[in-house]
C-alpha cells in the first residue's frame, strides 16, 4: 500500500509539474500577448482542442449555443453534466487540482465557500467585468469564480385558488404559520434541493440563526410537506402548475410565473400564479476555471464567452434567471411578468460555509423525524 | 479432494485478485486513507444516525418477516404439487428480484395512492415485492428435498396435515428459512434505490445517508463512519449467511430430488394451488402493467408516441446501445474473472479461501463508497480513467463478479473426482480433463452466471448515477432523469425504457429456468 502512495504521490507531483510549467509558458505568452499573438496561438493548437464543460443536470442552454465561441476561437464545447450543483461540487472538491473538465458552470452562493476553501478554481478576471453585476462581484474575492446569473427562491402561489375562497395569500414568511395557511404548503429538501436550501437560508435571514429552528416547528406543526425536489414540489403537488396537485403555495422561483406565462398554450389571459415578494432570497451562480485544467487559456476564453452578453441574453428564456451581464438585454415577455426584488434576503457565504452542515441537521431533526 | 488442478491454482487466482486489489481495496483504501477523520465518528452517537441506523432496522426486518409469511404459501405449492405452469409461476416469481430497481421504484409511483407515496409502508411493499421471489427459490427447494415417506410415516402414526407440518416438514425447514430470512434482510438492510425512489427526504437509510453525507452536505468523511458502520453489520450478516449454509446438508451433484410433488388430489388442494398460483401470479405481474399501461397511455388516451421516442429520440437510443455495450461487456469479464475466481477457490487449497474473502468486498461495502474511492484512485496517469468510459462497466462488473463465483463455485465442489480421475488414467491432460469434463458440467451454471451479469448490468444504479459521464447515459439513468422532469408525455417515455427493460428481464430468466433445471443459484 505505502509503495502504491508512494508512486501515486510521485506520479501527481510529475504531473503538477509538467502542468505548472505549461501554465507558466502560457502566462508569461499571455502576458506579453495582445489580441493579435493571442490569435495566432490559438491557430496552431486549436484545431484539436475540445473543451469540457462541467454542470449540473438541469443545465439546458440553447443547443448551438456555443457555435459562435467555436467559430470565434476554434474549441469546440462538450458539455458534461455531473449531478446536481451539490454533487458537482463535492467532485470537484474531491479531484481539486486534478479535475474531471476545465470549466464548472453552477456553483451557486450557498455552496461557493465550500467550493472555493476546497480550492476547485483557478483564479480568472474576465474581460466582461465591468458589465457584471456589482453586488454578485461582491460575493466572491480574488476572482476564484465570475457570476453568471442570478434569480431568486420565493414563495408562489395559486392566485385562482386564493380569489375562489377569498382568503388573501400569504405576503411574508411569518404569515406561512398562521392557522388560514395549514396543510398548504409544499417545500423541496433543502439536503436534496438547492431552492430548498435557499429557502431554509431565508427563514435563517428573516428569524435568524437562534429563530429558523422554531419557525420550522411552526411550520410542521401547521402541515408543511417536504419533498425530495424542486420538479416533484412544482409540478407535483402545487395546484398552480401543469400538475394540478393539492397545495397552493410552494417554493419555487421568481421568475416562475413568467416560465407559466411563456410556455403556456394557450397563454392564458392573466398570469395563473404570483410570487410573495418579501420572501425571496437572492441567488448567484458562478462559473470558473478549474484549477489544474490543460487547457488554461481555452478555459479562460470559455468563461469570456459565458460572461458575454450573446451567451447571457440564452440565459433568461433556457434558465430562467436573469444574466449576470448587466448589459444583456431582457427578453419582453420575460420583464412582463417577472418579478425582481428589490430587498432579497441574503446571507453571508462564509457564514453559510461554517454553519451549513449544523444547520441541516437542525432542520432534519426538527421537520423531518 | 480436486487435487487434480491443484498446481495451477495460482495462475488462476491472478485475476481475479488483480481485479479485485485494483479497483476494490486499493480505491477503498485510498479514500479511507485521504478522506477520514477520526474526529468524524462522533456523528457515531448523533441523534440524527441513531434514528436512520433504527429506521433501516426495522424497515429491514418489517420487510423480511413479510417476505417470509408470503412466500412460506407460494413455496409450499411448488414444492408440492404438480401443475400446469409450476415451471412458469417459479420464473415469474423470479422476475422482481432482477428487475432493476428504479423501474421497481416507478412501477410502485404509478400504482401505489399518492397518500403513501413518501413513507415506510411504500418502501416495504417495494421492498416485498423485490424479495418473495428468492426466499420462495431458497424455501422450496430445501422442501423438494425433504424425503415423502416421512410424512407418510407421520400420517400413518395418525398425525393430522397440521401436525405433520409443524412436527415434521417445519423443523427441516428451519434453516432454509433462517437463511433466505438473512439473505431478505441484507438486501433490504442495504437497499438504495428503493428508498432514494419511494421514501422521500424523511426516510434514510444508511445507504442513503452515506450518499446524501458525501455529495450534498459535503461531509466525506462522516460519510465514511456510516460506511464503517454498515460495512460491520453487513459483515456479521454474511457471516451467518455463510455459516449456515455450511451446516446446511449441501445438496450433492446428482442427488435424488424426492418426488414428494404430485397433482393436487382432493377439490380443497386444487383450490389452493389454484388461488396461490393466481394471487401469486397476479401480484407479481400487475406492478408491470401498470408501468406498460403508463407507456401507452396519456391520461386516458391511447397514445404510442413514447414508444416511437424510444426508437427516435438520439439521446434515448444512445443510452440504449451504451446499456447493450456494457452488459455485453459485463457478461463477458465478469464470467471469465468469476470463473477463474470460483476454479481458484475449489480446485485450490485452504490457502486460497482468501479468494473467497476478497471476492466479496464488493458485495459488503456501500456503492457510493467504491464510487468515491474510484474517483479519487484512477485521476493519474498512467490510468487517468475517470474520463474514460471504462468505469462503469466495471464498476457493473464488480457487483457482478461476486455473484457469478457463488453460482459456478457450488456446481463445481459437488463434481465428483472419480470422473476426473478415470480421465486421467485414460490419458487425459490437465486441460483436456478440465474441458470435456469441468467445463461441460458447468456450461448450464456459466449460462446462468452470465445471464444475471446482464441482468445486474442493465439495471445497476447506485454506482452509476456516481460515474456517469457526458455521453455514457445507461437506461436505468435515463429512466430517472426523465421521471424527475414534468410532463406526462416524458414521463410516459420512462415508463417506455421501464417496460423494455421488464421484458428484457424476463427474457433472462426463462434463459436461466429452461439451462438451469435443478434450481440452484438465484
Amino acid at each position: 500500500m505505502n509503495q502504491n502512495i508512494l508512486k501515486k504521490t510521485v506520479l501527481r507531483a510529475a504531473l503538477l509539474a509538467i502542468i505548472a510549467s505549461a501554465c507558466a509558458n502560457g502566462s508569461t505568452n499571455n502576458d506579453s500577448s495582445t489580441g493579435q499573438t493571442d490569435t495566432s496561438s490559438q491557430s496552431e493548437s486549436s484545431d484539436e482542442i475540445t473543451l469540457t464543460l462541467l454542470a449540473y443536470d438541469s443545465f439546458t442552454p440553447s443547443e448551438n449555443i456555443f457555435d459562435a465561441f467555436t467559430l470565434e476561437t476554434g474549441i469546440k464545447v462538450e458539455i458534461a453534466l455531473g449531478g446536481d450543483a451539490g454533487e458537482l461540487v463535492t467532485k470537484a472538491a474531491l479531484t481539486a487540482g486534478n479535475p474531471q473538465g476545465d470549466v464548472l458552470w453552477g456553483v451557486d452562493n450557498t455552496l461557493l465557500s465550500r467550493a472555493i476553501e476546497s480550492k476547485i478554481f483557478s483564479a480568472y478576471k474576465t474581460k466582461n467585468i465591468d458589465d457584471l453585476d456589482e453586488s454578485a462581484l461582491k460575493l466572491v474575492s480574488n476572482y476564484d469564480a465570475s457570476p453568471v446569473d442570478t434569480g431568486d427562491v420565493c414563495i408562489n402561489y395559486d392566485i385562482k385558488w386564493f380569489t375562489d375562497r377569498k382568503i388573501a395569500p400569504p405576503l411574508t414568511l411569518r404569515a406561512l404559520t398562521s392557522a388560514s395557511y395549514a396543510n398548504l404548503l409544499v417545500v423541496p429538501s433543502p439536503i436534496t434541493s438547492s431552492p430548498g436550501l435557499a429557502f431554509m437560508l431565508a427563514t435563517i435571514a428573516e428569524f435568524g440563526e437562534d429563530g429558523f429552528n422554531e419557525y420550522w416547528k411552526q411550520l410542521r406543526q401547521n402541515g408543511v410537506l417536504v419533498v425530495d425536489g424542486w420538479n416533484e414540489a412544482y409540478y407535483t403537488e402545487f395546484s398552480g402548475s401543469s400538475g394540478k396537485g393539492k397545495r397552493p403555495i410552494v417554493v419555487s422561483y421568481g421568475s416562475s410565473p413568467p416560465a407559466e406565462m411563456i410556455y403556456a398554450s394557450p397563454v392564458p389571459a392573466t398570469a395563473p400564479t404570483a410570487v410573495a415578494a418579501l420572501t425571496c432570497y437572492r441567488q448567484v451562480e458562478f462559473a470558473g476555471v478549474l484549477r489544474g485544467t490543460k487547457h488554461e487559456r481555452e478555459a479562460q476564453l470559455l468563461i469570456d464567452y459565458l460572461t458575454s452578453v450573446t451567451f447571457q441574453e440564452d440565459l433568461p428564456l433556457t434558465q430562467f434567471v436573469y444574466p449576470a451581464n448587466t448589459k444583456a438585454k431582457l427578453p419582453a415577455e420575460f420583464l412582463k411578468y417577472s418579478l425582481r426584488p428589490e430587498l432579497p434576503l441574503q446571507l453571508d457565504p462564509k457564514l453559510i460555509a461554517a454553519q451549513r452542515t449544523v444547520w441541516l441537521d437542525i432542520f432534519t431533526n426538527t421537520v423531518l423525524r | 479432494m480436486t487435487s487434480a488442478y491443484r498446481h495451477t491454482t495460482k495462475w488462476l487466482a491472478i485475476a481475479p485478485i488483480a481485479v479485485m486489489l485494483a479497483f476494490v481495496l486499493v480505491p477503498v483504501l485510498n479514500i479511507f486513507s485521504t478522506s477520514l477523520r477520526l474526529d468524524s465518528f462522533a456523528i457515531l452517537s448523533a441523534a440524527t444516525t441513531r434514528n436512520i441506523v433504527w429506521f433501516t432496522t426495522w424497515q429491514a426486518f418489517i420487510s423480511t418477516a413479510i417476505v417470509l409469511v408470503i412466500a412460506s404459501p407460494i413455496a409450499a405449492v411448488i414444492a408440492n404439487f404438480k401443475f400446469i405452469g409450476r415451471r412458469a409461476l417459479i420464473s415469474l416469481v423470479s422476475v422482481p428480484f432482477i428487475l432493476p430497481t428504479v423501474v421497481v421504484g416507478a412501477a410502485f409511483l404509478e400504482l401505489l395512492p399518492r397518500s403513501i407515496h413518501r413513507s415506510a409502508l411504500a418502501i416495504i411493499i417495494a421492498h416485498v415485492y423485490f424479495n418473495v421471489g428468492l426466499a420462495v427459490r431458497i424455501i422450496s427447494s430445501r422442501w423438494q428435498q425433504i424425503h415423502p415417506q416421512l410424512d407418510d410415516a407421520a400420517r400413518t402414526l395418525g398425525a393430522s396435515t397440521i401436525r405433520t407440518f409443524l412436527t415434521i416438514t417445519l423443523p427441516l425447514l428451519k434453516k432454509s428459512f433462517i437463511s433466505a430470512g438473512l439473505l431478505v434482510f441484507l438486501m433490504c438492510f442495504t437497499s438504495y434505490g428503493v428508498v432514494r425512489i419511494l421514501g422521500g427526504p424523511a426516510r434514510s437509510t444508511i445507504e442513503t445517508e452515506i450518499y446524501f453525507r458525501a455529495m450534498q452536505l459535503g461531509d466525506v468523511s462522516g460519510a465514511l463512519v456510516l460506511s464503517i458502520l454498515q460495512l460491520v453489520v453487513v459483515g456479521i450478516l454474511i457471516f451467518l449467511i455463510t455459516n449456515i449454509g455450511k451446516a446446511k446438508a449441501s445438496p450433492k451433484f446428482g442427488q435424488t430430488v424426492y418426488s414428494r410433488m404430485h397433482h393436487p388430489r382432493s377439490s380443497r388442494q386444487k383450490l389452493l394451488v389454484a388461488t396461490v398460483a393466481i394471487t401469486t401470479a397476479v401480484a407479481v405481474v400487475t406492478p408491470l402493467m401498470s408501468v406498460l399501461h403508463r407507456s401507452i397511455y396519456l391520461g386516458q388516451r391511447f397514445d404510442t408516441s413514447a414508444w416511437r421516442s424510444v426508437l427516435v429520440d438520439t439521446e434515448i437510443f444512445s443510452s440504449l446501445l451504451t446499456s447493450l455495450r456494457y452488459a455485453i461487456f459485463s457478461i463477458v469479464v465478469s464470467s471469465i474473472v468469476g470463473l477463474l475466481g470460483a476454479s481458484a477457490i475449489v480446485y485450490g487449497s485452504s490457502r486460497y479461501q482468501f479468494v473467497n474473502l476478497i471476492t466479496s468486498i464488493p458485495i459488503v461495502l456501500s456503492a457510493v463508497t467504491l464510487g468515491l474511492g474510484l474517483i479519487i484512485t484512477f485521476d493519474v496517469n498512467p490510468i487517468d480513467w475517470r474520463g474514460s468510459w471504462l468505469m462503469m462497466p466495471i464498476a457493473h462488473c464488480l457487483v457482478a463478479i461476486p455473484i457469478v463465483i457463488r453460482i459456478i463455485s457450488p456446481v463445481l465442489r459437488d463434481l465428483p473426482n472419480d470422473l476426473r480421475d478415470a480421465s486421467r488414467t485414460l490419458g487425459a491432460t490437465t486441460w483436456q480433463m478440465w474441458r470435456t469434463i469441468d467445463l461441460r458440467i458447468i456450461t448450464p451454471a456459466l449460462i446462468t452466471a452470465a445471464a444475471i451479469a446482464c441482468a445486474i448490468s442493465l439495471g445497476e444504479f447506485g454506482a452509476s448515477s456516481f460515474l456517469v459521464r457526458r455521453n455514457n447515459e445507461t437506461l436505468p439513468l435515463t429512466i430517472s432523469r426523465l421521471l424527475s422532469r414534468p410532463g406526462d408525455s416524458i414521463q410516459a417515455q420512462a415508463y417506455a425504457i421501464s417496460t423494455l427493460l421488464i421484458v428484457v428481464c424476463i427474457g433472462i430468466i426463462a434463459i436461466v429456468d429452461y439451462r438451469d433445471s435443478n434450481e440452484r443459484g438465484i
